[in-house]
């Protein structure tokens, strides 16, 4: 079997965008500390689609968070792990378009900036940019989030600003992250001096205060501002024109209660592309969407994922909607990734017996009429958990171990990796009966 | 799927001047304001304020305004006690021999005074104490709150009394007293607010789009969780002038100001003796004030609030 091998991560990091290192969150509640994420390490590949299924409380969503910093911190703690982010560039020799020197994928990783590609300590010895995302600084922290890194939330009419326009929203990435192109498109020199291009420049990253906003409106700097204006409404447009919303111009004065949840959610997913990230982390994008509209939303997640080589890690708890667009699949179980790996791998030859069971609790056309499978037992608590494995309780292949060692993640099978005690011995001193219960 | 990167997307389909933000704004405004003029009590209200406004703008053409000083009321010494209808003193006369019709239009002047004024002040007071407990939170958020509690545990009207009758009987000084008692009512309302907006995914996805935090409080914070400080700073120009003419019956403003609670106490000395003039027509004055703005007050609570739309 393939027990030495590290669980499933990718053999050369040029291949992966991010990785997540043995992350650890946890939260302070009054009954103890809560373990919502404990141990979990994946990596997500270039130009992939992984999908991080599980259900509600096992903390996927925690994981998608930790990625931009967004936990709330006085009741979260970063109890341990990293997450390292590979930002990666166009490739240049091929435009992005796909050739032998960026395997086909059109992106490079970008390098570092220590040593310039040549490789040290700093970037790990292979020359290319790392980033961890958890020990960042807010204002790099800031910059990263919606320019390489972007995110579409699960509700997307609570996830847009009542109170302002669909183009003031979409725009504010541009003001953020793009305000050189900006300058540029508006026909406004980004290096010139005097105190009219310095506030036409504080404008271009929405960093115009108080009177400034009053002078940008006055005479002298009035028409450089509409260009502005009409260079962020181009961009704007551009944005939600992928997307392919009808009438893009007219919908940019509206307000998102005037807009429908798939239109919003299009809007949505202009603003997280806007800036052609490395990667999107869609956390749940079409729970709260009626279903036709959903195929809708989907469809064009993954063609614009294509288009802009974006790598997306897809959360969800809907196995069959995992199942149409991830090409890896990760499950995770209280705080745990059960089993990881290919989608075919996972659907067809699924290992853990928690993934087994979530299979066989998915009804199909062909399933009889009556009462639905389930996986017996409840969601364990997650307050100051025992070392054991999270499943013991619930598993039909239990065995002495499970209860007083937790398994690790360990492959099975090129790219397939399960933690579970039936696949490879638990520790020594522990006594396997593999004997299954019955019931 | 390989020529799918070639595919290159059609340039939006028109380039037409868009509707710009401030035409939204305009059209929105619009809006709002037929939803407000929609509820008769709120348009009467209106039109009680829109007619003390006028009276307030236009005092020295009504009652020609006292030299030197046209906040003082003037002394007719050799009319004292006249009854309504005298001419040359159409609302009668005090004791004193103070014109009431006088003092009833220069008084909307002083109301209007201090309710501006304590009100812009402690709207701006309150909305940065609260902005800063609500957005920092923590320790910061304690500090001040608890600072508020102590302000709030004494009844504005025995706090903002005791405040004035330290600084000593003076108008301004009652304005002070004023803005000083109903600052943490905003400090309340505004923490309140953001605290809850804070809670919403838009905040997050603000800051997932990379907004500095500065951004996100004014561009997501401020604007969505203003309106209450709004609806009750609207209420608190009927209240404000209620309290103040409180503190001046009781006589902690200056005697002899053209000012309504002044006015009241002023005569209040002679309605037992039947004149009941000089006490009654100031004190119209102050329920209309306080009744006009609660109605407006009352109206823009309900059209701004979307739980209330459609009743």
């Amino acid at each position: 079997m393939f027990d030495e091998n590290q669980p499933s991560l990718a053999a050369n990091s040029a291949n992966a965008i991010a990785r997540v290192d043995d992350l650890k969150v946890y939260f302070n509640s009054k009954r103890g500390i809560v373990h919502s994420v404990d141990g979990v390490s994946f990596d997500i590949r270039d130009g992939e689609t992984l999908g991080l299924v599980g259900e509600t409380g096992c903390g996927k969503s925690v994981t998608g968070r930790s990625f931009l910093q967004l936990l709330p911190m006085p009741p979260g703690i970063q109890a341990g792990g990293s997450i390292t982010f590979y930002p990666q560039g166009i490739c240049e020799e091929c435009g992005g378009k796909g050739c032998a020197s960026c395997t086909g994928t059109g992106r490079t990783s970008v390098d570092c900036e220590a040593c310039s590609g040549t490789g040290c300590d700093a970037c790990g010895n292979n020359g290319a940019q790392q980033i961890d995302l958890l020990k960042l600084g807010s204002e790099k922290m800031r910059r990263i989030r919606g320019d390489r890194i972007a995110m579409i939330f699960q509700d997307p009419g609570k996830a847009l600003n009542p109170s302002l326009t669909i183009r003031e929203q979409v725009g504010e990435v541009f003001l953020q992250h793009r305000s050189e192109e900006l300058l540029g498109a508006a026909g406004i020199a980004t290096d010139a001096g005097g105190w009219q291009a310095n506030i036409l420049r504080r404008k271009a990253s929405q960093m115009e205060r108080g009177i400034e906003g009053l002078l940008l409106a006055l005479p002298p700097l009035r028409s450089q501002r509409n260009k502005l204006e009409l260079a962020l409404d181009d961009m704007v447009a551009d944005a939600l024109t992928e997307t392919q919303i009808a009438n893009p111009r007219k919908l940019m004065g509206r307000y998102p209660h005037e807009l429908s949840g798939g239109m919003r959610q299009r809007v949505m997913i202009a603003q997280a592309l806007a800036c052609n990230p490395d990667l999107l982390i869609a956390d749940e994008p079409t729970t709260a969407l009626d279903v036709t509209v959903q195929a809708r939303i989907l469809e064009l997640i993954s063609e614009l994922k294509e288009r802009h080589k974006t790598s997306v890690l897809y959360i969800s708890h809907d196995l069959s909607l995992v199942r149409r667009i991830c090409d890896r699949v990760a499950v995770m179980y209280a705080g745990r990734i059960a089993e990881i790996g290919t989608t075919e791998q996972i659907f067809n030859d699924p290992r853990h017996p928690y993934t087994r069971g979530l299979l066989a609790a998915v009804p199909t056309a062909a399933s009889k009429r009556g009462e639905l499978a389930a996986i017996k037992g409840s969601v364990p608590e997650l307050v100051d958990p025992k070392p054991s494995c999270r499943f013991t309780g619930r598993c039909l292949f239990e065995t002495e171990a499970c209860g007083t060692f937790d398994p690790a993640l360990q492959n099975v099978a090129p790219n397939h990796a399960v933690s579970c005690f039936i696949h490879h011995p638990p520790p020594e001193g522990a006594r396997p009966s593999f004997d299954t219960k019955t019931s | 799927m390989a020529d799918i990167s070639q595919t290159r997307l059609p340039k939006s389909p028109f380039r037409g001047p868009t509707t710009s933000v401030w035409q939204v704004r305009v059209l929105r405004m619009r809006e709002l304001a037929a939803n407000i003029l929609s509820n008769p009590t709120t348009v009467l209200g209106l039109a009680i304020i829109g007619m003390l406004l006028g009276m307030a703008i236009f005092a020295p053409f009504i009652a020609e305004p006292n030299i030197p000083d046209a906040y003082q009321m003037p002394r007719d010494w050799g009319a004292v006690r006249k009854p309504p209808g005298t001419p040359g003193h159409i609302l009668g006369t005090t004791n004193e021999g103070g014109d009431v019709f006088y003092g009833v239009v220069w008084g909307s002047r002083t109301s209007l005074q201090l309710s501006l004024i304590v009100v812009s002040a402690t709207v701006i007071i309150g909305t940065i104490v609260g902005s800063i407990a609500g957005f920092l939170g923590g320790w910061v958020d304690e500090v001040l709150m608890r600072i508020v509690d102590v302000f709030l545990s004494i009844p504005e009207l025995i706090f903002a009394l005791a405040i004035a009758a330290m600084l000593g009987p003076s108008f301004s000084n009652i304005i002070i007293a004023l803005s000083m008692v109903i600052w943490v009512k905003y400090a309340r309302i505004m923490r309140a607010q953001i605290i809850q907006v804070k809670q919403n995914e838009y905040i997050d996805a603000a800051r997932v789009i990379g907004d500095s935090k500065i951004n996100i409080y004014f561009r997501d914070i401020l604007p969505n969780s203003f309106t209450p400080v709004m609806v009750q700073a609207t209420l608190d120009m009927g209240n404000v002038v209620l309290i103040g003419a409180t503190l001046s019956f009781i006589g902690l403003s200056e005697a002899g100001i053209a000012e309504w609670g002044v006015l009241v106490s002023e005569g209040q000395a002679g309605i037992a003796s039947g004149r009941w003039w000089a006490s009654t027509f100031p004190g119209l004055m102050i329920f209309l004030w306080a009744l006009a703005f609660n109605l407006v007050g009352d109206g823009l609570r309900d059209a701004l609030d979307p739980r209330t739309e459609g009743r």
